[in-house]
């Protein structure tokens, strides 16, 4: 299987601040890959560093084979990498298929597009009988709902997601992690972040650990899930040097 | 300085200035700018001209003015020409023909003081007030620091742009107000017959040298006034709104207060000058004080320096003899030129009225390509030496410390009780009936994911954010809600998660401005500097250097050093020496190790217990559990703003709703 | 004519400068939406584009106000001017951003607005130099109609405000509502990191909204000129404070607050003029201005303005 995504030895800084020390990651396509780490880990600079509003200072980033160095958010996203970001971030006082249309802002209009969006409302059927509605009044769940189904809009091969389950009640928290798992299914690679471990590794197929920066642990979701070592690196035991 | 010395040729005049000790270089460059300004009108008997630099005085007096309310508050006031209308219309009509009411009775006792003079006039007496200009130049002041304030105060709250356009309201509505109450102001057509100042019997009259010397009297006496207020207490408290605002209130600094005086004191300087242009003019019309001079005064001081004393003056003077000679000079090269070459539009060009486009592109071009203006308020500094560039990491903490606030270690009740806290954003509910207490002496740690409400409980105690209900009791004595400067007053210092020092403030200052609760010089003390006053400065240096001294030498080498300029680690080091410079009892520590490699998180743990040995009771907040382990006796960890454990270090990490609550439920039990 | 009647005819005459400094204040609103900037330069580039229009109507053959067209020749005319003014002004409102403001894009803190306030001046002097501070008589091929309802007395040139001020105000709804690139300004303004995270050119975005609103500017100065028969070197001081409080009003950032605020402060002039004096209006206008800042800063129809991050 060939990486979709891949991080080479990647460091990024924040002024004086490393945040990323050499981190290696792989994503192969069609992989639900999971991004864990307590707090100020690096996990959300992950994600950034993908997207491109963070530049790595060293290192590469390669997607499809190609590194990304210097290439602008909006081609990523035309190349097929769409963001659910941190805390759902829609824009509030635009209505739901606003929204919706603003994930395929780089996309032209057209038969595709509307395959896509029907393909939104078979997904999240509650999104379609709120489609004029200002995405602002939504609850924290339904947003999330709205949120995915944006990304979606672009087609995108790799979808990053960051802390899905965050804000959510527990019923939404399930009903969102069984979307990933049917979005998976349909041949969307995942790369996601997420804080909740338990419920991440349940899902995915592989997961790394962070911890100030580094990874600390990677492998197979099912092993990680028996290891006593996450628990050690979410409460911020000094595993790694 | 000595960037000047070596371009100067080998001359003996560069022999000469080297020979001059360092710290005596500011003083014979004073004396040298005094003789050339007392002399000037000798040397150059001009009348016109030395009127043109008596112009020249009155603005670099506004440009001092305004850098106090713009350069070291950092309010942006737009309207500061309401203030310089002010000083100059008090006096105006205090003594001139304008206003004449009708005699009576009231007016026997200040026509005993020689205030005003009884008139006969056909229809009846009338008063007429000649108060002196020279006791009406203090009381301008006073007038114009009156509207300051008034002005002032509404803008307390409002954003930076917000703030500006308020200003420029009232900036605008004071002269207008002034042209159409004619009543008392004469309108549009100026007030008349103004009176000259006198002095022991000499009229001033129309000669410019009178007023020249006065006005160099009078920009003496401000730059003095700024230079002192600068280098005090009240100027750094000052320069800390200017920097982080919030970060000033909670290191003590009382911003309305300070915001008030800072527009008080800038309104001051522009009503004693306002006094005197008036007088030299002897009329004054409404056009000479609106929103076009607001930004003269704000061109001169960008152009010279924002918050540079020498540079705002350098400013307008520089931009004063660019208006009034040499454009003219200029426009007169142009002239011939264009007579030389027969193109007829250079014949004719006037630059001297272009001088509002001058300003404009001055604006504008600074701010592009060097907003720190010609002179800039900030110095550089000597390079460290190799030895002082590296630091090792060490271990033990500090084995003394300087006064901090002595502390009953073990007494009984807690320090600081915290009961039924609730705080909501809106729909969101950050911290739902928290308790917690924190006994004296000990160190308390709070942990919990992302989110949970560690730092809003931070800021709940520190008066950052009010809360919704709730009880918090410092020493009995009942806080919440309280302003944050009242809580550091009282003993409760913090750090912020993100570190908030003052980035163009150097190191020095912003532990310095960590004593601002302590000290006691007001604005009076910083310009009398009398003895104590002289003493406490110096005093509170000593403590400030000492504090950064525990540090090795990580911070004491780069004392004068911007705080932007050091690392991260040393950020967060002086940012915990500015909290204790203000002698907490209590230190809320807000993920002091972030960011830091293990050798420096253990010397800093080492440093926070051997803080809590010396008496200083700590809560932290922390993500590292192997740190809080080693420094805490009791941990609280809050998830989703709601505390779900409380115990020592080893149960509570191995209590099970602690684990879930970081690692997260699983399907099974969703 | 009753006290009824002159009030009436004063609210008529409001509406009608309501409706010019609602274009003003829509151009102003739309570029502090994204950027929260307070761009003093707008004003000024409102004066200028009242010169280039009074040109472009010379340009035709026009000058004063005795060569009256009508018609098809009118409307010729009148579209022939409108598009160069409003496309004078564009293009001068992206000079201004591309040139003073881009590179300025990062710094915290008032910097860009002081920035503007120097353009603004470059703008007025250069004016002032070029065309004298004389008022210029604007050249005029409206015919003037009166028709007369009850008391009120109304003129073609107040039904020419209204109906331009209506077209292009419909036009930059659509625009907003129903276009890529409307959409992606109004995304932006609401959050400019996810809207990048979608993959739109913010700094199109900015170039397109100081585009639009120096347009919107342009046509209000054309406005302006039409119905006053003068423009000078100062008016954009003096409508440039009437539109900026407007906006303020209204809530700085919204769109529809923009147009409601015109409308007041065109009222509150005319009325105010009235009923008080002349003379006092600028203070009126200031006082509300400062109160509204004070008091109530989302304005009428704003939201909590985002603290800029």
């Amino acid at each position: 299987m060939p990486d979709l995504l891949e991080f080479r030895t990647v460091d990024t800084h924040y002024g004086d601040l490393h945040m990323l020390k050499s981190v290696d990651y792989r994503i192969a396509e069609g992989e639900i890959v999971c991004l864990l780490g307590g707090n100020a880990s690096g996990k959300s600079t992950t994600m950034k560093a993908v997207m491109g509003s963070v530049v790595p200072t060293s290192g590469d980033i390669r997607y499809e084979g190609r590194s990304l160095n210097g290439v602008s958010t909006a081609e990523r996203v035309r190349r097929g990498i769409a963001p659910v970001l941190e805390a759902r971030r829609l824009f509030p006082r635009m209505t739901v298929y606003e929204n919706l249309e603003m994930g395929a802002y780089t996309r032209p209009r057209g038969p595709e597009f509307d395959e896509d969006l029907a393909r939104v409302f078979v997904l999240f059927p509650r999104v379609e009988e709120r489609l004029n509605q200002l995405a602002g009044t939504l609850s924290g769940g339904e947003q999330q709902m709205v949120a995915i189904g944006r990304a979606l809009m672009a087609r995108p091969r790799l979808l990053c997601m960051d802390e899905p389950s965050m804000g959510l009640s527990p019923a939404y928290v399930e009903q969102v992690f069984d979307i990933i798992r049917e979005i998976n299914r349909q041949g969307v690679t995942i790369f996601m972040v997420e804080q909740n471990a338990n419920m991440a590794l349940e899902i995915a197929d592989r997961a790394y650990v962070l911890q100030t920066g580094q990874v600390v642990l990677s492998g197979p979701a099912a092993e990680l899930r028996q290891t006593e070592l996450i628990r050690h690196a979410y409460l911020g035991e000094l595993t790694a040097t | 300085m000595s960037s000047i010395i070596s371009t100067l040729p080998r001359l003996w005049t560069r022999r000469l200035l080297t020979r001059i000790p360092v710290h005596l270089r500011t003083r014979c460059g004073v004396s040298l700018i005094t003789a050339a300004a007392l002399l000037f009108p000798l040397i150059n008997a001009n009348d016109a001209d030395i009127d043109a630099a008596a112009n020249a005085l009155a603005f670099a007096a506004l440009a001092l003015g305004l850098n106090i309310v713009v350069g070291f508050a950092g309010l942006l006031d737009l309207g500061y020409a309401a203030f310089f209308a002010i000083g100059a219309y008090a006096y105006g009509i205090a003594s001139s023909w304008q206003v004449q009411p009708e005699w009576s009775s009231f007016w026997e006792p200040f026509r005993w003081l020689d205030l005003v003079a009884r008139y006969h006039l056909p229809t009846g007496d009338v008063v007429h007030f000649q108060v002196s200009f020279w006791l009406m130049l203090p009381i301008a002041a006073v007038i114009a620091a009156f509207f300051g304030v008034l002005f002032g105060a509404p803008t307390l709250r409002l954003k930076g742009d917000y703030l500006a356009i308020v200003t420029l309201g009232f900036g605008e509505i004071v002269p207008i107000v002034a042209r159409n109450t004619p009543s008392i102001t004469n309108g549009a057509m100026g007030l008349n017959g103004v009176a000259a100042p006198q002095l022991f019997g000499y009229d001033f009259g129309v000669n410019a040298t009178p007023y020249y010397y006065v006005g160099v009297a009078l920009v003496a006496f401000l730059i003095l006034t700024s230079l002192r207020l600068k280098d005090s207490r009240i100027g750094r408290a000052w320069m800390a709104i200017r920097e982080d605002e919030t970060a000033a209130a909670a290191m003590g600094v009382d911003r309305i207060r300070f915001k008030l005086l800072a527009f008080a004191i800038g309104a001051a300087f522009a009503g004693a000058t306002g006094t005197f242009y008036v007088a030299k003019l002897q009329t004054a019309t409404p056009e000479m004080f609106m929103f076009p001079v607001s930004v003269m005064v704000l061109v001169m001081i960008v152009f010279g320096g924002i918050g540079s004393v020498w540079g705002v003056v350098v400013g307008a003077l520089s931009l004063q003899v660019l208006q009034s000679w040499f454009l003219e000079d200029l426009s007169g090269w142009l002239h011939s030129l264009g007579r030389l070459v027969h193109i007829d539009w250079l014949q004719h060009v006037e630059l001297a009225s272009s001088i509002e486009l001058i300003f404009g592109l001055i604006l504008v071009f600074m701010m592009l390509f060097r907003r720190e203006g010609l002179m800039p308020a900030t110095r550089r500094t000597a390079a460290l030496t190799l030895d002082e560039q590296t630091a090792q990491a060490g271990r033990g903490g500090f084995d003394r410390l300087p006064a901090l606030a002595a502390a009953n270690p073990r007494a009984a009740g807690p320090l600081l009780e915290i009961s039924d806290l609730t705080v909501r954003f809106g729909g969101l509910v950050a911290l739902r009936s928290v308790e917690l207490n924190v006994p004296a002496g000990t160190v308390v740690a709070v942990i919990g994911p992302n989110g949970s409400g560690k730092s809003t409980l931070f800021n709940a105690v520190t008066g950052l954010v009010a809360p919704d209900r709730g009880n918090i009791l410092f020493s009995g004595e009942a806080i919440a809600r309280s302003r944050p400067h009242a809580v550091l007053e009282r003993g409760i210092a913090r750090t912020f998660q993100n570190i908030r020092l003052f980035p163009n403030l150097t190191v020095l200052e912003n532990v310095m401005i960590g004593m601002h609760a302590r000290l006691d010089t007001g604005a009076v003390g910083a310009l009398l500097r009398l003895p104590a006053n002289r003493r406490e400065e110096a005093t509170a240096r000593e403590q400030a250097l000492a504090i950064l001294s525990l540090f090795g030498n990580r911070l004491l080498p780069r004392a004068d050093h911007l705080a932007a300029s050091l690392s991260y680690a040393n950020r967060r080091r002086t940012e915990i020496a500015r909290a204790l410079a203000s002698q907490p009892k209590v230190l809320l520590l807000d993920e002091p190790t972030a960011g830091m490699n293990p050798a420096e998180t253990l010397e800093l743990a080492d440093q926070i217990q051997s803080l809590n040995r010396h008496g200083l009771t700590i809560l932290l907040i922390e993500h590292k559990l192997d740190v809080v382990a080693m420094l805490a006796e009791k941990v609280v960890v809050l998830d989703h703003g709601e505390k779900i454990a409380e115990g020592s270090p080893a149960a509570v990490r191995r209590d099970e709703e602690v684990i879930r609550a970081y690692l997260g439920r699983s399907a099974a039990c969703a | 004519m009753s006290d009824y009647g002159v009030l009436l005819q004063q609210v008529v005459n409001g509406l009608s400068l309501g409706a010019m400094y609602a274009l003003l204040a829509l151009g102003f609103t739309l570029v502090y939406g994204i950027l929260e900037l307070i761009n003093f330069a707008h004003f000024n580039v409102f004066m200028v584009s009242s010169f280039v229009g009074m040109w472009a109507l010379e340009l035709l053959g026009i000058s004063g106000q005795g060569r009256v067209l009508t018609g098809l020749a009118l409307a010729g005319a009148l579209l022939f001017a409108f598009a160069v003014t409003m496309l004078a002004a564009g293009v001068l409102g992206v000079a201004i951003e591309r040139l003073s403001l881009r590179p300025l894009r990062g710094v915290r803190g008032t910097a860009a607005m002081i920035t503007t306030i120097g353009v603004s001046y470059i703008l007025f002097n250069v004016i002032l130099l070029t065309v004298g501070a004389g008022s210029q008589n604007y050249p005029n091929p409206l015919p003037v109609v009166r028709w007369q309802l009850g008391e009120v007395t109304l003129e073609l040139r107040e039904l020419l405000i209204w109906a331009v001020a209506l077209v292009l105000m419909l036009a930059l709804h659509l625009f907003v509502s129903r276009t890529r690139l409307g959409k992606a300004m109004r995304a932006t303004a609401q959050d400019a990191e996810a809207a990048r995270m979608m993959g739109v050119d913010v700094d199109r975005v900015i170039v397109a909204a100081f585009f639009l609103g120096s347009a919107l500017a342009g046509a209000a100065a054309l406005i302006f000129g039409l119905y006053y028969n003068y423009t000078s070197f100062i008016v954009g001081y003096t409508a440039g404070l009437r539109a900026f409080t407007a906006a303020v009003l209204g809530g700085i950032g919204s769109i529809p607050g923009a147009m409601l605020g015109g409308l007041l402060i065109g009222l509150i002039e005319t009325l105010g003029g009235q009923l008080i004096a002349v003379r006092w209006t600028d203070v009126i206008i200031f006082s509300i201005l400062v109160l509204v800042l004070v008091f109530v800063p989302t304005g009428l129809l704003g939201r909590a303005t985002p603290t800029k991050s």
